[in-house]
């Protein structure tokens, strides 16, 4: 009954092939979702500060809606939900055209929007109140004031929770797997049935997820050092 | 970058040096001590395992496993043994297994020459083949004509791997399990579905219209199904060989298919002549 470990299976035959399709699939979805996120998240997250109380009532809503269902749950919506809503013929051309990774780009992309979103408020909300005051001060609007102190300066601050959030969003890529998105944790699995060697297909999907995360964690933590606002964030080692 | 890599190259060392799993007693051994018998089914296969209207777990597999196999069990450990259910999907069943979270396979398992080479197979106990469900009118009606079209097939099955190699041009899109990929059949994600023509067969019937489905193609694989088990767990595998050997015998077997495959059974799927010898053979008849 010992288990008998044969490593050679991961480079041997197609699996090595399979190992790097995931991984590009999983860098694809998860930069396109990462950017939708960023973008949504750096609106909403702006708009829950406004002096403005419809635009704080949108944002909300929207991280309260989307940040409170399962990602899964999502992931479904997206691919078994929206299409039907849409006319035949786009429907047809969706099909054709990786319907599954649009949907599972859009339900990681809006997910975590609504958590970077949270991020963002929390960046914006530390910022003293007399930076907004001086600004005004100086005759910018609203939108100026944003755009040009308050975002660059949040964005600054967020870094290290940001980081995070981004670390999440690219292992929660896998969750695509469930709409037929053949990405990284998928292709593991093809390994494992094909070569009937869980434990080796699986350890080469946690090791290629470990190395991308701690690459991406050694990137931010260079940017961090480089972006760090002295006197406003605590210098770490 | 240099700690990383060290990092990395830690984490690999200590997972190759993990003590193998599996390598406990023997299962005959555990099951008399425990008198439990746990088996890996399906819950959304039916006829063969799952979760009927009044919530009960209940199958043609998990019959063979309750009246057959269990006796078999029972005689060998001389005790009344429990039989404990628990799910195992495609890409699932073989981890559990070898992880000893289970003891017993029990559900819609193809027995494979690949799979042959980590588990243990039993007697074959059903035999069927790949084919596709689509809807009425569909231009596929075999293998020959996927080229192009959009299929579904489940995760880590023997089908989607057929489909992969051999019909490259067919644009295969995989659903961890039979009710995702049947929901993207049924609001045209997908121009068909294909699985064990038993599977579809389960399916159709128990869609909202059953008449708007069709089952077509030839065989383009064969799916003799097993019960798997741990590698080298020879008493358990004399135990349930023997117990499905009795069944073939003492023509239980053939009532327990005529109550879930006969004409009034869940699901009417006659047993022809070629598979009856077929299941025969394997016991010298």
């Amino acid at each position: 009954m010992n288990y008998q470990f044969n490593w050679s299976v991961l480079w041997s035959g197609q699996s090595g092939g399979w190992l790097l399709h995931g991984l590009l699939l999983t860098l694809a979805i998860s930069v396109l979702a990462w950017v939708l996120a960023a973008v949504l998240g750096i609106v909403s997250g702006a708009m829950r500060t406004v002096p403005w109380k419809p635009l704080r009532v949108i944002a909300t809503f929207y991280v309260e809606f989307f940040r409170n269902v399962p990602l899964l749950v999502w992931m479904f919506f997206w691919y078994f939900g929206v299409p039907p809503l849409l006319p035949r013929v786009v429907q047809d051309w969706l099909f054709n055209h990786s319907a599954e990774f649009w949907a599972g780009m859009f339900a990681l992309g809006v997910y975590h929007g609504a958590r970077m979103s949270e991020i963002i408020r929390a960046g914006i909300l530390s910022i003293p109140r007399t930076q907004f005051e001086a600004a005004v001060a100086m005759g910018l609007t609203t939108f100026q004031v944003y755009r040009l102190i308050i975002v660059p300066i949040a964005l600054r601050l967020i870094v290290p929770p940001a980081t995070n959030d981004s670390l999440n969003l690219l292992k929660n890529s896998s969750v695509a797997l469930t709409i037929s998105v053949a990405e990284l944790t998928f292709q593991a699995r093809q390994v494992e049935t094909y070569t009937a060697k869980a434990i080796e297909a699986l350890t080469a999907g946690t090791v290629i997820y470990l190395v991308l995360c701690l690459g991406i964690a050694a990137i931010m933590t260079r940017v961090e050092r480089r972006f760090a606002i002295p006197g406003l964030i605590a210098r770490g080692g | 970058m240099k700690r990383i890599l060290a990092v990395v190259v830690a984490l690999a060392v200590a997972l190759s040096l993990t003590p193998p799993v599996g390598a406990q007693q023997d299962t005959m051994a555990k099951i008399k001590e425990s008198g439990v018998l746990t088996i890996g089914t399906r819950t959304g296969s039916p006829p063969f395992a799952y979760i009927n209207k009044d919530n009960q777990w209940v199958g043609f597999s998990i019959d063979l496993v309750e009246q057959l196999v269990k006796p078999a069990v029972e005689k060998e450990v001389g005790r009344a043994v429990k039989v404990e259910k628990k799910e195992s999907t495609p890409p699932t069943r073989i981890p559990l297994l070898s992880a000893n979270s289970v003891d017993l396979i029990a559900g819609t398992m193809t027995d494979t020459p690949q799979r042959r080479e980590v588990v243990d197979f039993s007697l074959t106990f059903f035999y069927t083949g790949a084919q596709f469900l689509v809807k009425k009118g569909s231009p596929i009606k075999g293998v020959n004509d996927i080229a192009g079209k959009r299929i579904a097939s489940q995760q880590a099955s023997t089908n989607a791997k057929i489909i992969r190699e051999r019909y490259p041009q067919a644009q295969l899109r995989e659903f961890p399990d039979q009710p995702a990929a049947f929901q993207a059949l049924l609001q045209g994600q997908v121009d068909a579905f294909t699985n064990d023509g038993i599977q579809l067969a389960g399916l159709k019937a128990k869609a909202p219209n059953p008449a708007e489905w069709e089952i077509v193609g030839d065989f383009y694989s064969e799916e003799p199904y097993g019960m798997a088990m741990r590698k080298g767990d020879a008493r358990l595998k004399a135990a349930v060989d023997g117990g499905l050997k009795n069944g073939f015998e003492s023509g239980k077997y053939f009532e327990i298919y005529e109550k879930w495959f006969g004409p009034k059974g869940e699901l009417p799927y006659p047993l022809t002549a070629t598979v009856k010898a077929y299941l025969l053979k394997q016991i010298g008849k």
